[in-house]
């Protein structure tokens, strides 16, 4: 597979991830404010702009529209809904001889169809329900992708880019979160029912511990869980099994590179114990994961897509 | 989706439409061709008389049941279709990107076998005298030691490539993938308006053309013997392989100039279609004049480049230095013998303006036949009597400056004024051998939807021809339309759109 094409589909799957984590974001806080009392809706959003975006200490008076639309819309936030589906777009058209028709016409539609939309059309009525469709789409992108593009290198490297960028959006969601939690004024039951519904993990977690919403149950699921799809656990899981054979036919030297480094990074997530992060050491140990996670990004460029004409000829 | 599949059943199991209700559509009278004007030009759909031609019955009789809400809904259905598929190209406005689809019709046009079978002919006649006659010109250049083409043109031509001189080109076959533009006459006899020898483009679109067709009429389309040409991209592979010896692991890419070009989704599509890869320049490397492309685990070998790029852009070290499109080192790995150039560089000198009048001469010079399919009538004002006949008829003839293109240095006589034309008399006086000159052009026209209705519009007609060890013609072509009424410019950046062209095998 050409080096371009495998940057391309990595971050296509990357941009498509974080689009998806976006707009359940969006639906999951635009759904629950309604149960809060506003100075717990506006500490809420807060906490979801920081962790989408980056931006610490966001001012708590903006409004839910306001925030919105910067989030979802706004094509000047490099992080909003549109601007990682357009990116997402983008990196498909390169590579549009290596999709299936399938893949390509399911991610254009959707492109297609926010690029109009305005707040004010969707702010009318049910404001989450575009975002609640725009999952739906996005789970039958996932669908597709998984049903008609062959499993082979391609796929490895879709596989990549989601994990990595899944594992780096959860991390900051738990972060932000279990950090708060040390503070006087932390998350309360609903912003902990609310952290389980960003990760589409309430109805799984109360299977596993039943519905009493414990922080410390809460961090070993998504944590260490291996069997939930959006645990970190699970995508570590995916990541070293999509290392091992994404490039069967590179040197050796170059995939040992990447492969002790997924090795670590598995044999971290392993042997974690709940109870010893507990006392403030979630963050710690995300802040741990996340940097693993950048240096097998690194990794998996300097060995399969940037390296050096010069030192294979 | 469920929905979709039922509103088509009308068309497989309703009686049998093809046959016909006996009504004769009168054009200019009948609903949907109340608006349908006849002219002088020729139209494919009707004759002289208002009379439907037989070829058009079966698709006359099913336009003709059929309501204008469901043709419009079919019409808005392939837009749709095409905007999610991706088939578009990107306009530039004022720093804003807007993506537009080339307008399809969904009505056919229909080439009989017997028309096509001349259109085959007398393009594979044409192809092999302009192959033959550009190994001449970069190898012994016999034509012009025998005067049939003056040297000056040649020579003196921007698209003449002299580094081309001399290197072996596998089976002679300079072209590999033409696309030639033909137009009906008055008489509806059809002729060459323009040879195009560098990279052609449209085939994606006649592929997808036919699908269109093909969902909107199924019934009809079944009916009539309609010629597949689905196969083109099959075709194209084979010349493709037959230009290197080794036939085993051939390694095949397709060099386009990147996202922005507005024939890459053309490129993705073929390459495909084809399983080969889509390179851009800055996947590709020369080491050694071998052409490698950068793969994840490793460099591989290319043995056969088909090139979406222009001469001028292709290696920055022999032709535009600042082009960063093109390969550095690509020629000199290609001089070498190391990888295979489809098409060949230097063939834009065989199809400019003045090259193009010369073609009846080459056909005879080279095969010693008479062309099976004419030019348009052309005047060399190089030469001193056609030079008088210009200059005594310029209200009538449409004169071309020939190493412009796109309407540059171009009188329309018919539409200019007396001081427009003094003044370019005097230009063709200076300097004759920069102009040709032509009468104006009738297109034929052809039934076109138009949203309220059925109504006239010109066309002209683009088959593919591919040359390797082989000639090759998928029997089938693009028929662009002048999408506005009366107008003569199919080209797709000036509001022109397409539509399937069926060629019959009976």
């Amino acid at each position: 597979m050409l080096s371009r094409v495998a940057d391309s589909l990595y971050w296509m799957s990357r941009y498509i991830e974080r689009a998806e984590h976006t707009a359940r974001l969006i639906a999951v806080k635009l759904e629950s404010m309604v149960e809060q009392t506003p100075e717990d809706a506006a500490a809420s959003w807060a906490r979801v702009t920081q962790s989408l975006t980056g931006v610490k200490n966001a001012p708590l008076h903006l409004d839910a529209f306001a925030i919105t639309r910067h989030l979802a819309f706004d094509r000047d936030n490099d992080n909003s809904l549109i601007t990682s589906l357009s990116l997402a777009r983008d990196n498909a058209r390169q590579v549009r001889e290596a999709l299936s028709n399938e893949v390509w016409e399911n991610l254009n539609r959707l492109y297609l169809r926010l690029a109009p939309v305005t707040m004010d059309s969707i702010w009318v009525h049910t404001p989450a329900r575009l975002f609640r469709e725009s999952l739906e789409e996005m789970h039958a992108l996932e669908g597709v992708t998984y049903s008609t593009l062959s499993h082979g290198e391609g796929w490895y490297f879709l596989e990549l880019g989601r994990h990595i960028e899944r594992v780096q959006q959860l991390g900051r969601l738990l972060d932000i979160h279990f950090t708060a939690a040390q503070t006087g004024n932390g998350p309360k039951y609903v912003d902990w029912l609310v952290l389980l519904k960003f990760c589409t993990a309430f109805e799984p977690y109360t299977k596993q511990y039943t519905a009493s919403i414990r922080p410390q149950k809460i961090a070993e699921f998504l944590l260490f869980d291996s069997e939930f799809p959006h645990s970190i656990c699970f995508s570590v899981d995916r990541m070293t099994e999509a290392l091992a054979r994404v490039v069967p036919g590179a040197p050796p030297a170059r995939r040992a590179a990447v492969e002790r480094l997924a090795g670590r990074l598995k044999a971290a997530v392993d042997f974690g114990q709940v109870d010893e992060l507990m006392s403030g050491g979630v963050a710690a140990f995300i802040a741990d994961i996340t940097k693993q996670c950048e240096q097998i990004h690194k990794a998996l460029y300097s060995s399969y897509i940037t390296y050096g004409a010069e030192t294979v000829l | 989706m469920q929905h979709e599949v039922f509103a088509n059943t009308e068309d497989f199991g309703g009686p049998d439409i093809v046959a016909g209700t006996g009504r004769i559509s009168q054009p200019g009278v009948d609903a949907p061709y109340a608006n349908y004007e006849l002219g002088k030009p020729f139209d494919e759909m009707f004759s002289r008389d208002g009379q439907a031609r037989a070829t058009y019955a079966a698709i006359d009789s099913r336009v003709s049941s059929l309501p204008l809400e469901e043709l419009n809904r079919r019409q808005q259905a392939v837009e749709q279709s095409f905007l999610h598929q991706g088939i578009t190209f990107t306009v530039y406005n004022d720093n804003q990107a807007t993506e537009r689809i080339i307008p399809t019709d969904l009505l056919p046009r229909i080439v009989t076998a017997r028309e096509w079978d001349r259109i085959e002919r007398g393009l594979t006649q044409r192809i092999h005298a302009l192959n033959l006659f550009l190994r001449d010109i970069y190898t012994d250049g016999r034509v012009l030691k025998d005067g049939v083409v003056p040297r000056s043109m040649i020579y003196g031509s921007k698209h003449y490539r002299r580094e081309m001189r001399g290197i072996p080109v596998p089976h002679g076959a300079y072209v590999n993938i033409c696309g030639s533009d033909l137009i009906r006459n008055e008489a509806g006899d059809f002729v060459v308006l323009e040879d195009n020898l560098r990279v052609p483009s449209g085939v994606s679109y006649m592929l997808a053309n036919r699908d269109v067709a093909r969902r909107a009429f199924p019934a009809v389309f079944r009916s009539m013997g309609v010629r597949p040409i689905e196969h083109y991209p099959l075709e194209l592979l084979a010349t493709l392989r037959s230009l290197t010896p080794f036939h085993e692991d051939v390694s095949i890419a397709i060099l386009t100039p990147g996202v922005f070009n507005s024939a890459y989704f053309e490129h993705a599509f073929l390459a495909r279609q084809m399983g080969v890869e889509l390179v851009e320049g800055r996947d590709l490397l020369v080491n050694d004049n071998v052409v490698y492309t950068r793969t994840t685990s490793g460099l591989k070998r290319i043995d056969v480049i088909y090139r979406r790029i222009d001469d001028d852009f292709i290696d920055p070290l022999i032709f535009r230095e600042d082009s960063a499109l093109g390969v550095p080192g690509l020629f000199n790995a290609y001089r070498a013998g190391n990888v295979m150039i489809a098409n060949a560089l230097g063939t834009g000198v065989a199809d400019d303006k003045a090259v193009y009048a010369y073609v009846p001469r080459l056909i005879r010079y080279y095969l010693a036949e008479e062309p099976i399919l004419d030019n348009v009538e052309t005047f060399l004002c190089r030469e001193e009597k056609s030079l008088q006949h210009v200059l005594g008829n310029l209200d009538k003839l449409v004169v071309k400056a020939v190493g412009e293109s796109g309407g540059y240095g171009m009188l329309i006589g018919p539409h200019a004024s007396t001081k427009e034309r003094e003044d370019f008399a005097e230009k063709i006086r200076a300097d004759p051998e920069n102009y040709i000159a032509q009468p104006t052009i009738q297109l034929s026209t052809a039934p076109t939807f138009v949203g309220n209705g059925i109504e006239a519009r010109h066309v002209d007609l683009r088959p593919f021809i591919l040359h390797g060890a082989e000639t090759k013609l998928v029997p089938g072509a693009l028929t662009r339309v002048a999408l506005k009424r009366g107008s003569l410019v199919v080209n797709s950046s000036q509001g022109g759109g397409s539509k399937d062209t069926w060629v019959l095998s009976q």
